[in-house]
């Protein structure tokens, strides 16, 4: 504004200058919220729209229902947080529900509810036969089947993910994990060290893993790849074959077919 | 009694019965459980798709069903056992739901009743069939139920004898039925 002045004077011309500075300030932020707001409300509606015009595409269609979920995902929208938070306490009450409950009629939030209980299920039946340990894609597809008939939900890769994070909240310990480019679901909070997984990643490239795969493939001591297998099995993660040669350790992951 | 008659559907073993390690039996515990259950409904299935009731091991050891000549991985005799010993046991002791047992138990255990379906749910199946088909209170030789035409579209039709007579006695205690007769011509009369 100007030079710095020299004397008392100055320490009162540096509070006024502050606090129009202050005062400035403030009427650029609620200016810049106010657009900000006009913009989220736009924007809003906009999706309630679209989401009003395509629900029941949304509803029918995996592909595109990941696709939406992605979108409102990158401009920070999580529908199942939305309903998840908000979606019951207002329908108690009476109000417009969550954002999500109003456009859907609450479909969408009890779509994922639903997978999630059957994922909760399928984790449980099958971990006395994988360890707790099964894969998004085969976990996909068996709830794609269904157990009765008529009972199989369609659900993309995308659909389980969504359902599994929103089992978050309940303390569950289901966590997803990344073992080489596949990614699981981990029914028992307990990790997996890197060699576990570096074997679990060589298992699903080559079928199966002996000791001397495991020396030869990754130069590891005779001690160090029999202690992870042991691990492994001690786990319920691998199968044995002995009859070969060499004993054998095989991933349970293509098993659920016939457990009926 | 013919116990292996073929039928001419080949039977569609489950995906489990290729994987290399269903073979052998898993030291862990949670698995091995798991792997007996599968057995437990192999057999079962197996049972039923070729319409046999009691399974003799030592034969069987070498059909398809213990036997995977594709991945050359086989159930020996002595793991044959112990999964039918599984499969003998009730869910309360940790077993296979008592869905066998041993015909020869005192024996060297070789034959086996593998119960698909066990001798109180063949009883609901005749005592059904009996109702449904008006025979209530009329005298049935066991031959015409396991042989007549009458049956010839029921499940068990063409039923192990043996099997048959459990089955109608535990309607016996049930008070819906009395055999009579001497052995091999046995009569029941249902109420």
């Amino acid at each position: 504004m100007s030079r710095r002045g020299v004397g008392i004077g100055a320490f009162a011309n540096r509070t006024q200058a502050t606090q129009s500075y202050a005062t400035h300030g403030a009427n650029l932020r609620s200016t810049h919220t106010a657009s900000l707001q006009t913009q989220l409300s736009v924007f809003q509606s906009l999706l309630h729209t679209f989401a009003l015009e395509h629900s029941s595409t949304i509803k029918s269609n995996p592909t595109f229902r990941a696709e939406f979920a992605r979108m409102c995902n990158t401009i920070g929208v999580d529908p199942l947080a939305a309903s998840n938070i908000k979606g019951k306490n207002a329908r108690r009450l009476g109000e417009g529900g969550s954002f999500w409950t109003q456009i859907m009629g609450g479909d969408m939030n009890d779509f994922y509810f639903e997978v999630a209980v059957r994922v909760v299920e399928l984790c449980r039946e099958t971990r006395s036969e994988n360890g707790g340990l099964i894969g998004v894609e085969e976990c996909r597809k068996r709830v794609g089947k269904g157990k009765a008939i008529g009972s199989g939900l369609q659900v993309s890769d995308d659909d389980i993910l969504r359902a599994v994070r929103s089992l978050e909240p309940l303390g569950s310990g289901f966590s997803i994990i990344l073992v080489g480019s596949k990614q699981y679901i981990r029914s028992i909070p307990k990790e997996l060290n890197t060699d576990q997984a570096t074997v679990l990643e060589v298992i699903q490239l080559l079928g199966f893993v002996s000791v001397s795969m495991l020396r030869l493939n990754l130069s590891w001591e005779k001690a160090r790849a029999q202690t992870v297998i042991d691990d492994l099995l001690a786990d319920g993660l691998v199968w044995l074959d002995a009859q070969g040669p060499e004993k054998e350790y095989w991933s349970p992951q293509n098993l659920l077919d016939d457990s009926r | 009694m013919a116990t292996t008659t073929t039928t001419s559907t080949p039977f569609p073993f489950p995906p489990t019965y290729n994987f290399p390690p269903f073979f052998t039996p898993q030291p862990n515990t949670t698995t091995r459980h798991s792997q007996l259950h599968k057995w437990s409904l192999l057999i079962q299935a197996w049972c039923r798709h070729h319409r046999q009731y009691r399974l003799n091991l030592i034969e069987a050891v070498d059909t398809p069903l213990f036997h995977n000549a594709a991945l050359r991985k086989r159930l020996d005799l002595r793991e044959a056992r112990a999964v039918v010993d599984w499969m003998c046991k009730s869910e309360e002791e940790g077993g296979g739901g008592r869905r066998a047992e041993w015909i020869d138990a005192d024996g060297q255990k070789s034959v086996a009743w593998v119960w698909w379906r066990r001798p109180e749910e063949w009883a609901d199946v005749v005592s059904e069939w009996v109702e449904g088909t008006g025979q209530k209170g009329s005298v049935l030789t066991v031959y015409e139920i396991v042989q007549g035409e009458g049956s010839a579209s029921q499940e068990f039709h063409g039923m192990d004898f043996e099997l048959m007579l459990k089955s109608l006695q535990v309607l016996v205690k049930r008070g819906k039925a009395q055999v009579f007769g001497s052995e091999g011509q046995e009569g029941v009369k249902f109420f």
